[in-house]
């Protein structure tokens, strides 16, 4: 009973990316070639849509959702979710908004230290209470959002002098946005640390098969703590990237970036069973989402299908990417 | 413990408040308790509350169209609520996604259809039928609280008396065992969630009669105080444990304890923290005396 379960990551990691079967193969690939399939169809819907101002204006839409979207994808691969990135990024918004002016440039690595040390402490509950993670995070979703309300008033909080924020509205080269080239910053950060040492294999073997994984000495602990904390620490970054967009902070400000990030996350081709995926994966995923948004309006779809279209993209993506194999009982 | 910090508390007025508050909080736990019986999560209430609100409001005698439906309309609000429920179950059991992608993909759908239906003009009630359920006394309660009532016993019946209910708790208990003693399983799943889907659609339209008007965010933040209330009352998250009356008394404590906090003085922002707080504590509480056991935890 146990060799089976034992082998089995051993394989996948051997191989690398992936099994070998042929669907597998396909929803590897499917990311890109959606992203591609959007690409193509806006710009014959719109013709203006392949110029650099638009698409300017896509990567900055996209880079904290990229963040929030990549950082999470270690709890998915983890086998785990966490449902609190977008209260603890609306939290981080107003915290910023409201140090600023104490801190000045202090305040942005402050405020990534709270948002990482918030995660640090759902991890914490999470492991050692024993409570699932959606649990967890999703009690951490209403407290965050409470605290949030009640810091700032339930009123959106102005950023007056931006100057230490204002670096991530520069371009770099005069036409790629500094928030998109530090999103991609984010994602290659942590997929060369996930390359560079052990932790890709901890995380793999953590999400494949936890009981395997703890039987042959890995951290498992640590591992899923770990995560959480690289969780909170992008969801900080992410709503850094907000509020210099936006010049204030509001204690909803993040929270409809949620089904988004979940989606990007899906849809990049993570499986929520935990071990298959990769945070470059997210990074695709993350484009189409943004894309989809931007381009409802451009083929003349009215906005509000914007919601209806993640609920169908999740619970699609979710099918496709399940490990079959691993689930006989669905809760 | 209220009682004594705040005189409020204790007068006749607040008591009615908070008995009809709790009415349409005890509609939706109703409806969720069925499907944590089962050891599943709905997250989809506010997105169903929500389509349900503007259909019964854009049905009903209102302000945006001519039509007046009255208990018709209100039927098909419902109907559509069960409809969503049933989407969710066979997300569930067809393409086994998670119950709670299912229903948070439902409720994201369920907020879009709203969204949709609300077109950027807020729907009126005119309908004095619907606008008296909130207004209207009978004993001293309002009507929306009989009708509260009325669904916990039909909940309980439910749950007691067919084999719905019964299956429920099986499925919770041990779903293999009950899939290998020849039992098919997954229609059962469809049908608790549909049913939850029709709870949470009458939900809806009891916000809309209090409100006197459709709102797409009518059912925010219900789907979280229901889990409250439900683990409060002894439903395990785990499944096989609790039942209707355990949560009618969890709505019961949900609610005096958000009253009570406001009466002592403290912000109503902190209402979501504080169910948060609970729903973890209450959730550990639950798990550690298996903890040693329950080594894998997702």
């Amino acid at each position: 009973m146990s060799t089976p379960v034992a082998l089995k990551p051993a394989a996948e990691a051997a191989t690398g990316d992936g099994g070998p079967r042929l669907g597998r193969r396909l929803t590897g690939f499917m990311p890109l070639i959606a992203l591609l399939a959007l690409v193509v169809a806006l710009a014959i819907a719109d013709p203006g849509f392949l110029t650099q101002r638009s698409l300017t204006a896509v990567a900055r839409t996209a880079a904290p959702l990229i963040v929030l979207a990549a950082a999470a994808t270690l709890i998915v691969l983890c086998g785990g979710i966490d449902l609190s990135i977008a209260a603890v990024a609306s939290l981080s918004t107003v915290l910023l908004a409201l140090w600023l002016p104490h801190l000045g440039g202090l305040a942005t690595p402050a405020v990534i230290l709270a948002a990482a040390s918030i995660g640090a402490v759902q991890g914490v509950a999470h492991v050692l209470l024993r409570i699932p993670s959606f649990i967890v995070t999703l009690g951490g979703m209403s407290i965050l959002s409470a605290v949030a309300l009640v810091v700032s008033g339930a009123g959106t909080v102005r950023v007056v002098d931006d100057s230490t924020v204002k670096w991530l509205e520069l371009y770099v080269g005069g036409y790629v946005p500094m928030s998109f080239v530090m999103a991609l910053v984010v994602v290659a950060l942590i997929a060369l640390a996930l390359r560079l040492t052990p932790l890709r294999s901890w995380i793999s073997a953590t999400g494949y098969s936890e009981s395997a994984a703890r039987l042959a000495g890995t951290p498992v602990d640590l591992v899923k703590i770990g995560a959480f904390v690289v969780s909170g620490a992008g969801a900080g970054f992410a709503a850094i990237m907000l509020v210099s967009r936006q010049f204030s902070g509001g204690p909803t400000m993040a929270d409809n970036l949620l089904l988004p990030a979940v989606a990007a996350i899906v849809v990049g081709g993570t499986a929520i069973t935990g071990g298959h995926g990769s945070v470059w994966r997210s990074l695709a995923g993350a484009l189409v989402v943004t894309l989809l948004r931007v381009g409802l309006p451009i083929v003349g779809v009215p906005s509000a299908y914007e919601q209806i279209l993640y609920g169908v993209i999740i619970v699609i993506a979710v099918t496709l990417t399940l490990d079959w194999s691993k689930v006989s009982i669905i809760k | 413990m209220f009682a004594v910090l705040s005189p409020r508390f204790r007068s006749i007025e607040n008591v009615q408040n908070m008995v009809d508050a709790a009415a349409v909080l005890a509609v939706v736990t109703c409806g969720i308790t069925f499907v944590l019986l089962m050891g599943s999560i709905d997250l989809s209430a506010a997105g169903v509350m929500g389509a349900s609100a503007l259909t019964v409001s854009l049905l009903v005698a209102n302000n945006r169209n001519d039509n007046d439906l009255g208990l018709l309309g209100i039927g098909v609000a419902v109907l559509l609520g069960c409809a969503f429920g049933c989407l969710s179950g066979l997300a569930l059991v067809l393409l086994k996604v998670p119950s709670f992608m299912a229903t948070l993909g439902v409720s994201a759908a369920g907020l879009g259809v709203a969204t949709l239906m609300f077109a950027g003009v807020q729907p009126n009630v005119s309908d004095a039928m619907l606008k008296g359920w909130a207004i209207e006394r009978f004993l001293g309660l309002s009507y929306l609280t009989w009708i509260a009532a009325t669904c916990i016993l039909v909940g309980w019946l439910l749950q007691r008396y067919t084999r719905l209910g019964r299956y429920a708790f099986a499925i919770g208990g041990a779903e293999e065992v009950l899939a290998l003693s020849g039992v098919r399983v997954k229609p059962y799943k469809v049908a608790v969630f549909a049913v939850a889907g029709a709870f949470y659609g009458l939900a809806g339209v009891m916000v809309t009669s209090q409100l006197g008007a459709g709102l797409v965010q009518a059912g925010s933040g219900y789907d979280f105080s229901a889990i409250t209330a439900a683990v409060v009352g002894g439903t395990l998250l785990t499944g096989g444990r609790g039942g209707v009356l355990h949560s009618a008394v969890g709505v019961l404590l949900v609610v005096v304890l958000t009253n009570g906090l406001v009466q002592i003085g403290v912000s109503p922002y902190w209402q979501g923290g504080v169910e948060g707080l609970i729903v973890v504590a209450a959730v550990a509480a639950a798990v550690i005396p298996q903890r040693r056991r329950n080594q894998v935890v997702k």
